[in-house]
């Protein structure tokens, strides 16, 4: 039973932990990009969700859409205006610049929400789902599934349609798109932004479940990296999979180990993963 | 001619203020000078790997905390203060050189990831070691038994001899061949594999080279605020300011680093004290700035403001390509 | 203009940005009293840091508006020189030395919490500064021998003992208990003393475990926690582990029959982030707005200190706030006494202790810690907070369960 309801917080936990990391997985993939603002952008899209449940009631679950879309339009200004102008630029100044502006919108955050904690109280809690002696906490069982959704709806799109055919197509072979007559920029300002909108849906979702402030957004982005080198990069199955695979491995570390040490095999793995395995546990091809 | 005398004769000046400030200067102003000491110093260290070579290596504050600690704990046990700072030297040399030998294949965001994750391993362990190192409770070191101006002034030349050695390394760097391998690394490393550069040898001198100093600084910075924590010590943020410094100044240049260091100091000391609620704010629009309009520093080629170039990107990606 | 002398304009205008560096400080004329305080105003502590930044202010516009602090026969206004050290320890130390150097403070208020206070006393020691520390707990800062650190928090055991023994007393079926500490010098050495008070009294300390900075989830050391079937629950934190806690106990059904969590409850966004949850949780703090000590500073009384708070800043004060005036008064009843503001005669004043406070009589230990009063027990009942200990101020009985 131990093992049981252990690897069933483990299982709830990844599917958080996918959620918050497949956006940034997506603009790692495509734009090559390591977007550290991507943390700070879910916590924007949880303070949304919070300001919306706070004032007009709105369950932050239909309100992810919403924050989603409001975050599309703040990450499509973002890289229209800032990121394409490093586009192809060595790691180190992509990634410095996104520093940069997360420091800008961290702080513009604590100044217009104070760095208190908040977080969305559901009346009525959802409760738990009894099977036996296992519990399953309702409010991570159906986050999970709605993230998951949202996930299945990003591979559709990336899938079915035209521009997502694009991006994929962008990820594969930038120039080669380019003389197929892809729109590069666009592409990459549209893909930056589909970014910003998962990480404004999972951060309405995640404003039930985590206490919300402008200081916790460096946990959840440290989480997306290891998930997006375990699952291997880009892949949106593969990020579904490096998260559940992260939060099994810590729940069962927390046991074996004790929660001083969970977090640590986490990182150690992605160690030895990077060294062994660049590519990730699904990835295909990933050295670059 | 007589501008390469003022050269000298500016440097020489500034020397001799540097020789003379602790006796000038009170002990604050001696305390930021120490801290732009060891800026400088891993500023200069990480030039080397990053610079030099062109890995984005964000290891910086896994040598620093390791330094610390090692120098911490030897000194707890009744080392001579100056052999606890070799010896973090030491460890943390062979620790880099071990490490790097494993991550270093790896290129662009995957080293970048593997050399940020490093830090983030120690921290934890360390953190889990409580019985030597205090744990989350951190790590407390006795002062040196001496009065509080000798005690500034202590730190100040060590730092400040780290910092120069650092600086001599660069300059040695510079003119040797190992130099002239690392930066064939930088342009282009699979032709330096096809011309014969031993690759995988240079590049662990390199990360090691990046990791001594860091090491040894780290371990003067615990004997001299006394206590050291896991989540301080390990910071995120001394892995980030030394690349901006350097960026600041100029990557792969002797002197960059130091331009760097000063004025990002300089910035940094304008920029709380003027802006005491935005300044984490400020401090990152300076970094955007940076980026965009000044990318290879004060001292890299072509380093003009490029206003111009962000207000009409596609001329200059034209004259980019044509040139 | 061609590069080389482009190169000697930068190296002359490094080497005068080096001059002006060297050359900053200013004095000011010794007519006002000075004290330096380095807060986090931005960074993770940020928020206990506007708090402190709160108290003290209330303190010095107090002080002020009755002229100023007496010394001897004339009076000082008094001015806090802030500064910011971003929640970042060693830039706490910095500030503390540029303050005592460059700013030249009279005397000193600790950075926020322990870890911070007793990095930064290394510097008020070394210049032999009397340094009042508003939030320092741990008998860990304390204990190394410096004469010139007084903090008006008694030691982590004194939350832990007098809850062990009402617990002891009055839930006697209370026999497991379960701890979970933040790794962070405050909670783990306030968790490690728990454990001690616990065994003392022959209760069975079933599960021990720490959790380290910045933990997303607790869910796996709860389900270990729900196996090993404690009467009593015991976490240490900071408010947002606490928090998340707290969802996370309820998301496992884990109904001891007491939940304590120190010391997030105190605050009123606890309250709010866990909602209904918050029912029952016993916490334990160092000051109350139920406080009823009369007092010879410039508050009067607990009440007084209360209804002046809430006139400012139009909300509760809470223990952090408190304890931020409580530095104040301690400081000008101790300039006030020594009639002098030599730091020798202040710090024989404060070592000397005695001072009738709003926060309490304070009195410290031979290693600066007070000593001189019982730090009240609280239980969250209904979204209220209500004080279950020390008699004098009780007002209400101890609720066991959770809902």
């Amino acid at each position: 039973m131990l093992y049981l309801q252990i690897l069933i917080n483990g299982v709830l936990l990844g599917g958080l932990y996918s959620c918050i990391a497949v956006g940034f997985s997506l603009v790692w993939g495509v734009l090559n990009i390591i977007n550290l603002l991507h943390g700070s952008l879910m916590i924007l899209g949880a303070y949304a969700a919070f300001f919306a449940h706070a004032a007009w009631g709105i369950h932050p679950f239909l309100f992810a859409p919403v924050a989603g879309l409001l975050l599309f339009l703040v990450g499509l200004a973002l890289q229209a205006g800032i990121v394409n102008r490093v586009m192809g630029a060595p790691v180190l100044i992509t990634l410095t610049l996104t520093f940069g502006l997360n420091l800008m919108l961290d702080n513009a955050m604590i100044v217009a929400f104070k760095a208190d904690y908040r977080k969305v109280i559901l009346d009525p809690p959802l409760g738990l789902l009894e099977l036996g002696n296992l519990l399953v906490p309702l409010d991570r069982l159906y986050v999970m599934a709605l993230a998951l959704l949202l996930v299945a709806g990003l591979y559709a799109v990336l899938r079915f349609t035209s521009v997502g055919r694009a991006i994929v197509a962008v990820r594969m072979d930038r120039d080669a798109a380019a003389l197929m007559g892809v729109e590069v920029k666009r592409i990459y300002a549209l893909t930056f932004a589909a970014g910003a909108f998962m990480a404004g849906a999972a951060g309405s979702l995640m404003s039930v479940i985590f206490p919300i402030s402008p200081l916790t957004s460096n946990a959840f982005l440290g989480k997306a990296f290891v998930i997006c080198v375990l699952g291997g990069l880009g892949s949106t199955p593969g990020v579904m999979i490096g998260g559940i695979l992260l939060g099994v491995l810590e729940s069962f570390g927390t046991l074996w180990l004790g929660p001083d040490f969970s977090t640590t095999i986490a990182f150690v793995l992605l160690l030895a993963l990077l060294v062994f395995r660049p590519s990730g546990l699904m990835g295909r091809k990933g050295f670059e | 001619m007589n501008r390469a005398f003022a050269f000298r004769a500016i440097g020489l000046a500034a020397l001799v203020a540097l020789a003379a400030l602790p006796w000038m200067a009170d002990n604050y102003v001696v305390r930021v000078a120490t801290t732009m000491l060891m800026y400088c110093a891993l500023a200069l260290s990480w030039n080397f790997i990053g610079g030099f070579t062109g890995y984005p290596s964000f290891a910086t504050a896994a040598f620093f905390g390791l330094g610390a600690y090692v120098g911490g704990v030897l000194q707890n046990m009744g080392l001579f203060l100056g052999l606890a700072w070799l010896a973090a030297g030491l460890v943390v040399v062979v620790f880099a050189a071990v490490t790097g030998r494993a991550i270093l294949h790896l290129k662009g965001h995957y080293f970048a990831i593997a050399s940020l994750v490093i830090a983030d391993v120690l921290r934890e362990i360390i953190n889990g070691l409580t019985s030597i190192t205090g744990g989350g409770m951190g790590l407390n070191l006795t002062a040196p038994a001496m009065g509080v101006e000798a005690q500034s002034r202590l730190f100040y030349f060590s730092m400040a001899v780290v910092a120069a050695v650092a600086l001599a390394t660069t300059v040695w760097l510079d003119r040797s061949r190992l130099g002239f391998g690392l930066r064939c690394i930088e342009q282009n490393e699979d032709a330096a594999i096809r011309i014969g550069v031993g690759t995988a040898r240079l590049k662990t001198i390199a990360f090691a080279l990046s990791s001594v100093f860091v090491g040894i600084v780290g371990a003067i910075y615990a004997s001299w605020t006394v206590y050291i924590d896991p989540s301080e010590a390990f910071d995120i943020l001394i892995s980030v300011k030394p690349i901006v410094m350097t960026l600041l100044g100029g990557a792969g240049s002797v002197l960059g680093p130091i331009y760097g260091a000063f004025l990002f100091l300089l910035l940094e000391e304008t920029v709380w004290r003027n802006f005491l609620h935005v300044h984490s704010g400020v401090l990152g629009l300076l970094v955007v700035l940076l980026i965009l309009f000044m990318p290879r520093g004060l001292l890299g080629a072509g380093s003009r403001l490029r206003v111009a170039t962000w207000l009409r990107p596609e001329r200059a990606a034209k004259r980019r390509a044509g040139s | 203009m061609n590069v080389q002398r482009r190169n000697l304009m930068r190296h002359a205008a490094t080497a005068l940005l080096w001059a002006t560096l060297g050359s900053a400080g200013t004095t000011m004329a010794q007519s006002t009293l000075l004290v330096g305080a380095p807060l986090p105003l931005t960074g993770p502590l940020s928020p206990e840091g506007i708090k402190l930044q709160r108290g003290y202010d209330l303190w010095a516009d107090e002080a002020n508006k009755a002229g100023g602090v007496s010394v001897g026969k004339s009076k000082m206004p008094v001015k806090i020189v802030y500064y910011d050290y971003q929640s970042n320890t060693p830039r706490a130390v910095q500030l503390a030395e540029k303050l005592v150097t460059d700013d030249k403070v009279n005397f000193m208020f600790s950075p926020f919490g322990s870890g911070a206070t007793k990095a930064a006393s290394a510097v008020s020691e070394k210049y032999g500064v009397p340094t009042l520390a508003p939030t320092a707990s741990s008998i860990e800062v304390f204990d190394r021998g410096y004469k010139n650190l007084f903090g008006t928090f008694t030691a982590n055991d004194s939350l832990s003992e007098p809850m062990a023994e009402m617990i002891k007393t009055t839930a006697p079926s209370v026999k497991r208990v379960a701890i979970l500490a933040r790794n962070d010098l405050y909670p783990l050495a306030l968790g490690q003393e728990f454990e001690k008070s616990l065994k003392k009294r022959g209760l069975d300390v079933v599960y021990f475990d720490k959790y380290p900075i910045g933990t997303l989830d607790h869910a796996s050391a709860i389900t270990q926690i729900r196996i090993a079937r404690p009467d009593w629950v015991v976490v240490t934190g900071y408010i947002n582990d606490l928090i998340l806690v707290r969802k996370q106990l309820g998301d496992q059904k884990v109904k001891p029959t007491v939940l304590t969590m120190i010391n997030g409850p105190v605050y009123q966004e606890f309250v709010d982030a866990v909602g209904p949850l918050a029912n029952n949780v016993t916490t334990a703090t160092w000051w109350h707005p139920a406080a009823r000590y009369t007092s010879g500073d410039v508050f009067k009384s607990s009440e007084n200190y209360t209804r002046l708070y809430k006139a400012k800043y139009n909300e509760e004060p809470d223990f952090t706030h408190a304890t931020g005036s409580a530095v104040g008064v301690l400081l000008q009843m101790a300039i006030e006494r020594a009639g002098s503001i030599d730091r020798d005669k202040v710090r024989a004043a404060l070592a000397a202790g005695k001072f009738a406070t709003f926060f309490g009589p304070l009195s410290f230990g031979p290693e600066g810690i007070a000593n001189s009063y019982t730090p009240p027990i609280i239980q969250l009942q209904n979204g209220k907070s209500v004080v279950l200990y020390p008699p004098e101020i009780r007002n209400a009985e101890l609720k066991l369960g959770l809902d």
